[in-house]
């Protein structure tokens, strides 16, 4: 039968989960954001101990390594690194958000608390050059969780930039509840360039997963500037549960 | 209309030899009944690493195969990938030949580029290349059949003059289709004088003006073959029973296994920024189609799917929009049972085929190339 997560949630969420305060929050809308997004195909084998039962991981299995810049926000300018598994909730395709480095005390315990990202204070370094854009993450520990980069840029349209949604555990602190939130961004392209893939170094462990993420094949590598709303929640889900069984919508 | 059949060649895990056996031999059983009860083709896809979704790499082979064990049938590549780190020109000229003369002239050739990552990425092809290279492939494929000595200088491939080896049995050569899968592919069909493989659904007014625009184009193409194939096709699922709720719900089944599989693989255009692929391509087409809104029994709005008269009313809808061929779906990880999947085939052809233009009357009328 077709392949499926079966992560077993409390003890990753307990190195990663953070708590959300309710599925209530507004939207935010960010002016200006840089975002290197790099996909790698990653490790078959243990795919599926990186996503929960709520999703499946995609054929083939592989990460989207997404490092933001916010030049603006509610509480300031911030810049946020995730690594997202490529995976599936139902039939659409989202990313399993396994650890968000934010390089703002405030930033992280906000994202926290309206989305329930599963943010972590870091160093988060994105910088453009003229031949390459480079993204390196350091943890508050000193680790170096990723360290990447996109070589030979070249214009493309936004048009040609798909970016999925993505989804992460949180607890619910009104009942302390694991839950899968998914957060559905939307994204107007000002700029967008394309260019080679370049993983120089990942730590696993630094990602909450053990020594199961393995950047194995280069995919692609965009870097756009657009506006990104981080809209209301729409769903949860049960992380025990398929999506199509276990999903909530939350009441406009 | 014509109606033909259609093969992903799905396998469920666990992958057992008797297992993939099985299931190419249930294929082969249909698509024998299928000639039998007067179905006018058999097409099937070229996928590579699509696991569980389809294990149709060498479709060659399984059309062969299925050229031995029908008398009537036509034999479609729905499609031969024309993309050269998966197939080089001069082999698949030779091969389709070869298959040509094999079923008597009995084979269509469809052309196409891939839209996975899964299969992109797996032969190292470049996205950005593939609507160039099949561009290229389908100009000389027609020149390679019908020339008798063939020399090329291009931009994906290049060879001195050779006798390309053997040559097709239908004389000028057999009719060529591409997929249209991507907006403004069935311009590209049109204008290059191709049958449209139609195989995203899209709403009916969305089909019917595709249609008409293709045909318009069509009118005034500049040929890549010797002649003109102006024929459209589409794909559907096809599950029919005379009990109204089996062939729901069984048919619903089929819909659901199949959404589900081909949304776990990876399209080009989720993987890679290319205006090469601004569709998501195929797979993600017939998941919509099949997730449609649906009736009051579910099921989306064109799908075959149903009793006999629900089924019948569909396949109108589709010759109203100017649909010349439905080829249809059967079957997803084996998720029906393979006696309901040939006693469907045969509820279809006792009450609904005969609503149409007799099938094996056409079969001499199709096309072109000279049978």
């Amino acid at each position: 039968m077709p392949r499926s997560g079966r992560m077993v949630v409390e003890p990753f969420a307990a190195k990663t989960a953070r708590e959300i305060h309710g599925f209530k929050t507004e939207a935010w809308t960010l002016k200006g954001a840089q975002i290197l997004n790099i996909l790698y195909e990653i490790d078959n084998d243990t795919v599926e101990d990186l996503v929960p039962v709520t999703m499946r991981p995609a054929i083939p299995a592989y990460a989207m390594f997404n490092v933001t810049r916010y030049p603006e926000s509610p509480v300031g300018p911030f810049t946020i690194a995730e690594v997202r598994i490529g995976s599936r909730a139902g039939v659409r395709p989202r990313g399993f958000v396994l650890r968000s480095y934010v390089s703002s005390e405030a930033a992280a315990s906000e994202l926290a608390k309206r989305w329930g990202y599963p943010t972590v204070a870091g160093q988060v370094y994105l910088r453009a050059f003229h031949d390459r854009v480079v993204a390196n993450i350091t943890t508050a520990e000193g680790r170096k969780a990723l360290d990447m980069e996109m070589i030979d840029r070249e214009f493309i349209s936004g048009n040609d930039v798909q970016y999925v949604s993505s989804m992460h555990l949180a607890r619910n602190k009104e009942d302390g509840k694991l839950v899968v939130v998914q957060v559905d961004p939307a994204w107007t392209f000002h700029k967008a360039e394309r260019g080679r893939p370049h993983i120089i170094s990942l730590d696993s462990q630094s990602w909450g997963a053990g020594d199961m993420l393995r950047a194995d094949y280069p995919i692609s590598a965009s870097f756009t500037t657009c506006d990104v709303t981080l809209s209301k929640i729409r769903y949860y889900c049960d992380p025990a549960q398929d999506a199509f069984r276990g999903t909530t919508a939350v009441a406009a | 209309m014509k109606f033909g059949i259609f093969y992903e060649i799905s396998v469920p895990r666990p992958w057992d030899r008797e297992k993939e056996k099985k299931v190419f031999d249930n294929c082969l059983e249909q698509v024998q009944l299928a000639d039998e009860l007067g179905f006018d083709s058999v097409w099937c896809v070229e996928h590579h690493f699509l696991e569980e979704y389809s294990h149709c790499s060498a479709p060659e082979i399984f059309l062969t195969a299925c050229a031995m064990k029908t008398k009537k049938m036509r034999v479609g590549h729905g499609i031969v990938i024309c993309v050269p780190e998966f197939n080089h020109p001069i082999k698949i000229a030779e091969r389709t030949a070869t298959m040509d003369i094999i079923s008597g002239g009995r084979l269509e050739v469809g052309t196409g580029r891939s839209a996975t990552w899964n299969e992109l990425g797996g032969f190292r092809a470049n996205p950005d290349d593939t609507k160039k290279t099949w561009d290229e492939f389908v100009r000389c494929l027609p020149k390679m059949w019908t020339q008798e000595r063939f020399g090329y200088q291009g931009r994906s491939w290049s060879m001195p003059v050779r006798a390309i080896i053997p040559k097709p049995y239908q004389k000028p050569h057999p009719p060529m289709w591409v997929a249209v899968t991507s907006p403004g592919t069935e311009i590209d069909a049109a204008e290059r004088g191709l049958g449209a493989l139609g195989i995203t659904f899209g709403s009916f007014k969305e089909q019917e003006d595709k249609v008409k625009v293709y045909h318009n184009i069509i009118k005034n193409c500049e040929p890549v073959g010797s002649f003109v194939n102006d024929k459209v096709s589409t794909v559907n699922f096809l599950f029919t029973h005379e009990d109204t709720e089996t062939g729901n719900k069984v048919g619903r089944r089929l819909l659901g296994t199949f959404n589900f599989l081909a949304a776990q693989l990876l399209a080009a255009r989720e993987a890679v920024p290319t205006r090469s692929y601004p569709s998501l391509g195929l797979l993600p087409a017939l998941r919509e189609e099949a997730a449609g809104p649906g009736d009051e029994a579910g099921v989306p709005e064109g799908i075959a799917i149903g009793d006999p008269e629900r089924v019948l009313r569909a396949c109108k809808k589709w010759e109203a929009c100017g649909v010349d061929r439905v080829n249809f779906l059967l079957n997803a990880l084996e998720t029906v049972p393979q006696e309901q999947v040939l006693n469907s085939l045969r509820v279809f052809a006792k009450h609904v085929m005969p609503h149409f233009q007799d099938s094996s009357s056409q079969v001499a009328a199709a096309g072109g190339g000279g049978r």
